[in-house]
């Protein structure tokens, strides 16, 4: 999920047809430049090197339980088969998935840290120099972390704005940013791990029901919380708090009504995870 | 609709011969012409209570400024990008 707007301009994209690393490779009406769809980076054309600013979404959750927590949500709606339809019974990359297939290059994926076709929740957390973690992070656009702002706040944007700052360069960007992998495996028995990457404190949440996945900063009023048990999509933490994983929400108890900090995350095969950020760490308990 | 299906069938079944995997220099790959996939340009949404889904099938959710939408990744399978307006932040959801 990324923002069209770049730059003061606004651009629309379209399926180029064409694949790099295996992955989809975007390209906008205005200029015709080719972007990575996984990394939101413009690799040949005009706007070449540009980045867009990556938004935070629910890369995956089952309709229920999405609905039942955003109940005035809209549904696209597109026209299939003679009517305009919500969702479709089947899925047209089913077989793909269960195979052992690695995308159509033919690339040998030589990562073997994990099975190339396994699934990794993929988290980036933007560090800033010289900040350590908790006070000192700032958000995407400069401004505090939303956690810990009043969620009831009008305007306030309910799903924060990802860490990658866009303007900056790329290969400040790399120097920057931190990549871990959490292997779908390590969720089976608890749906959420405290962790921290470069010391930022957050939150992984993927639940094997809805598959729902969720990442945040385990932060408020610039304090770390640690979460201690979950049943389905609430949680508590260590301050008697209840949060609901979906929204991201204080329900009750000490911070009702806060809000945390989401970030951007992706649920991905390992293989192409690894391909585009071969740095990446792995998440082990 | 049988355009898309002869679509996807392609980018399943084509097995490009692998002359010595280009690890490094990752090259661009053409599959299909351009918009041969159809990007979204002019999305249209029905409110919850009218959306005709199964409880347990997958969508991508996106809320901003108390403004929510959900896509069926069934459905994006055939489109790959949506280029909407959500609480007014101009958005490309991507699959």
């Amino acid at each position: 999920m990324y923002s069209r707007e770049l730059d003061g301009k606004t651009y629309t994209f379209g399926v180029s047809g064409k694949l790099w690393r295996d992955a989809l490779l975007m390209y906008d009406h205005q200029t015709r430049s080719l972007w990575s769809h996984i990394t939101g980076e413009a690799i040949q054309g005009k706007l070449k090197g540009k980045k867009l600013k990556p938004l935070t979404s629910i890369p995956q959750i089952e309709w229920k339980t999405w609905m039942e927590n955003y109940p005035n949500t809209k549904v696209l709606s597109v026209f299939v088969r003679g009517s305009m339809r919500e969702s479709i019974s089947r899925d047209s990359y089913e077989r793909y998935h269960t195979s052992k297939d690695t995308g159509v290059s033919g690339t040998k994926y030589t990562d073997d840290r994990l099975p190339n076709k396994s699934l990794v929740v993929g988290v980036q957390v933007q560090v800033i120099p010289g900040a350590d973690g908790i006070a000192g992070h700032a958000g995407a656009d400069g401004q505090p972390g939303a956690a810990g702002q009043d969620g009831a706040d009008g305007g306030v944007v309910e799903l924060g704005d990802s860490q990658r700052n866009p303007k900056q360069k790329q290969h400040q960007d790399s120097g920057n940013t931190s990549s871990r992998a959490y292997p779908l495996t390590q969720f089976t028995k608890n749906a959420f791990i405290n962790d921290s990457v470069k010391g930022v404190p957050l939150l992984i949440f993927h639940d094997k029901e809805s598959f729902a996945t969720a990442v945040f900063k385990r932060i408020v009023n610039n304090k770390a919380i640690l979460f201690t048990s979950i049943d389905g999509y609430i949680a508590h933490d260590n301050t008697g708090t209840e949060w609901n994983l979906i929204t991201g929400k204080a329900t009750s108890g000490k911070y009702k009504g806060k809000r945390l900090e989401r970030l951007s995350a992706v649920n991905i095969y390992w293989f192409a995870w690894a391909r585009f950020y071969p740095e990446t760490t792995i998440y082990k308990p | 609709m049988k355009k898309y299906s002869l679509i996807l069938t392609l980018l399943l079944s084509i097995n490009i011969c692998a002359t010595a995997a280009d690890y490094d220099n990752d090259p661009i790959r053409t599959l299909l012409p351009f918009d041969a996939i159809p990007a979204i340009t002019k999305p249209q949404f029905v409110p919850a209570a009218e959306a005709k889904l199964d409880a347990d099938a997958p969508v991508i959710g996106v809320t901003f400024n108390d403004e929510s939408h959900a896509y069926s990744l069934y459905l994006l399978n055939g489109h790959e990008i949506v280029n909407d307006v959500v609480g007014g932040k101009k958005v490309a959801t991507t699959w």
